[in-house]
Parts: structure tokens; sequence; C-alpha cells
């Protein structure tokens, strides 16, 4: 039963996290060779939610099962929801504004450097539910758990790869989309850069704050039921 | 072990806690990211407008994250007050 339960987890995970990527690759514009680079650092970026998911794959395929509780299905049931959903959101997030930033550098090559670093620190806060959901995945995968059967922490760990997985999505999906926005702007007026990256910053962290709600919630679960 | 009913009741109302709080900030999170999209494309046409922009911003950021936060009061209900 806990293979069974590890391997939905991870499939779940690694699943979700696939049909990320293939997502993310969708919004690549097909622009020229002099725009490769700023495509594959993005790529990368994008690609960090996906290595978290594969990550927590791995942990949960080979984690030793013998003589554990059977909570250890539940909880790593939760960990690969958390994961793998989390990452689903931060992915479509990283992507948006590499796609932006590629078509950005595409209309103005002049300000390729400036594009780049602000498509970095945009992606790089669009990730960070991608890291809570990791957090909570790792937090599950190594509770120390009682050998009886019980329903409460059984629901409770359930209920925090939930929370977290889908809580990572929304802020995910929307830092990017103020990101990818801040990125175009820059690329159409390049004097505004500061100010855009103020605005970006200052509406990221007002999109971050649903994604806080649901770490807390799922710490809660985690560690005090 | 016998399963009682009380903590049936206890564990799903953890479950609920978590689809709850999950569910409930995919909305508000979308939403505020794509004011703030707006709100920085708006600046890029007209810079003159920043503060401007910014304050009806973050007042339509506040408006669209109240749901977030009636999830956080239920999720919150659910776990300590049931």
């Amino acid at each position: 039963m806990s293979v069974g339960f590890a391997a939905i987890g991870a499939a779940v995970g690694e699943g979700y996290t696939a049909g990320k990527a293939n997502e993310a690759l969708s919004f690549r514009p097909n622009l020229v060779g002099e725009i490769m680079k700023t495509m594959l650092v993005g790529q990368a970026v994008a690609e960090t939610a996906g290595i978290f998911g594969l990550v927590i794959a791995m942990l949960l395929l080979f984690s030793p099962v013998e003589g554990k509780s059977i909570l250890t299905a539940w909880a790593y049931l939760g960990a690969g929801l958390s994961m793998g959903l989390s990452a689903i959101g931060c992915g479509i997030g990283a992507g948006l504004p590499a796609g932006t930033a590629c078509q950005g550098i595409g209309r103005q090559p002049a300000v390729a450097g400036q594009l780049s670093t602000l498509m970095l620190i945009g992606s790089g806060v669009a990730q960070s539910t991608a890291i809570y959901g990791f957090l909570i995945a790792l937090l599950l995968l190594y509770k120390q758990l009682p050998m009886e059967m019980n329903l409460i922490p059984a629901f409770s760990m359930i209920g925090a790869g939930l929370c977290m997985g889908f809580g990572g999505i929304g802020p995910g999906i929307g830092e990017g989309l103020a990101a990818g926005e801040a990125v175009s702007a820059v690329a159409r007026n390049p004097l505004t850069v500061g100010l855009m990256t103020r605005t970006m910053l200052v509406g990221q962290a007002v999109s971050e704050s649903t994604g806080i709600y649901s770490l807390v919630v799922a710490l809660l679960l985690t560690l005090a039921v | 072990m016998e399963i009682m009913g009380a903590d049936l009741v206890k564990a799903c109302a953890c479950l609920g806690a978590g689809i709850s709080m999950g569910l409930g900030a995919i909305g508000p999170g979308v939403g505020e990211g794509f004011a703030a999209g707006k709100a920085c494309e708006a600046i890029g046409r007209n810079p003159q407008e920043a503060g401007l922009l910014t304050r009806t911003m973050l007042v339509g950021q506040a408006v669209s994250e109240s749901t977030g936060i009636y999830s956080l009061v239920i999720s919150l209900l659910l776990l300590f007050v049931v």
C-alpha cells in the first residue's frame, strides 16, 4: 500500500511537471538565433520547478518502505501532491516572462541585458511558491509518524499537500503575468526600467500573500495537528 | 484500531481546511497578478501616472485579496474550532 501510494504521488508529481514543461514550451515564440541565450536561460528557470518535482519523485521512489507506518503512504501522497501541483503554476509563471523577454529582445535588441535581468528577477519571484511546495513535501517526507493508523494525521497530511499544491498554482501564474507585462513594458519604453521593477515587485508581493496563507495552513496541518 | 466518529469529523475538517485554502488561493493569486501586470503595462505607456496607477492597482488587489482571506478564515475555523 505504501509503494502504491508513493507511486501515485510520484506519478502525480512527475506527470504534472512534465505537462508544465510542455505548456511552458508552448509560450516560447519562434524567434531567431540571437535570442537563443535568453530563451535557454528562461527555460532553465522554468525547468527548476520540474527539477524540484523530479527530486521529490526520486526521493519517493527510492525511499525504503519496510517497517514504516502505514501513515507513510498518506505522507508520500501528500508530498507528491504538494510538489506536483505547485510546480504547475510556477512552471507556467516562469514561462510567461521568459516568453515576453524573447519577444522584447526581438523588438529592442539594445536593451537585452536589462530585459534578461528583469526576467530573471520576475521568474525568480514566481518560483517562490514552488519552493514552498518543495519545503512542505520534504517536511511530509521526513515526518516522524506513529505506527498505528489514525485518520486525523492521514487526512491532515493529504490536506497539507492539497493546500500547498493548489495554493502554489495561483500566485505562481499571477506573479508570472505581472513579470511578463513588466518585461514587455520595459521593451516598449526602456527608460522606465527602475519604476517598472518597483511596480512589478509591489504587485508580486501582494499576489504572493495567498501563497503565504497556504504555506501557513499547510505548516499548521503538517506540524500542529 | 477502531475509528471513532469524532476522529472522522476532525480528519475531514483537516482535509477540508487544506482544500479550502488551496483552491481559495488560486483565484486571488492569478487575479492580483493580472492587476499588477496591467498596471505595469499602463505605466509603461504613461510613466507620469505611475503614482495613480500604483494606488489603483493596490486598491484593486486588496479587493481581490478578500476571497483569499475568506478562505484563510474558513480553514482556520475548520482547524481550530471544529
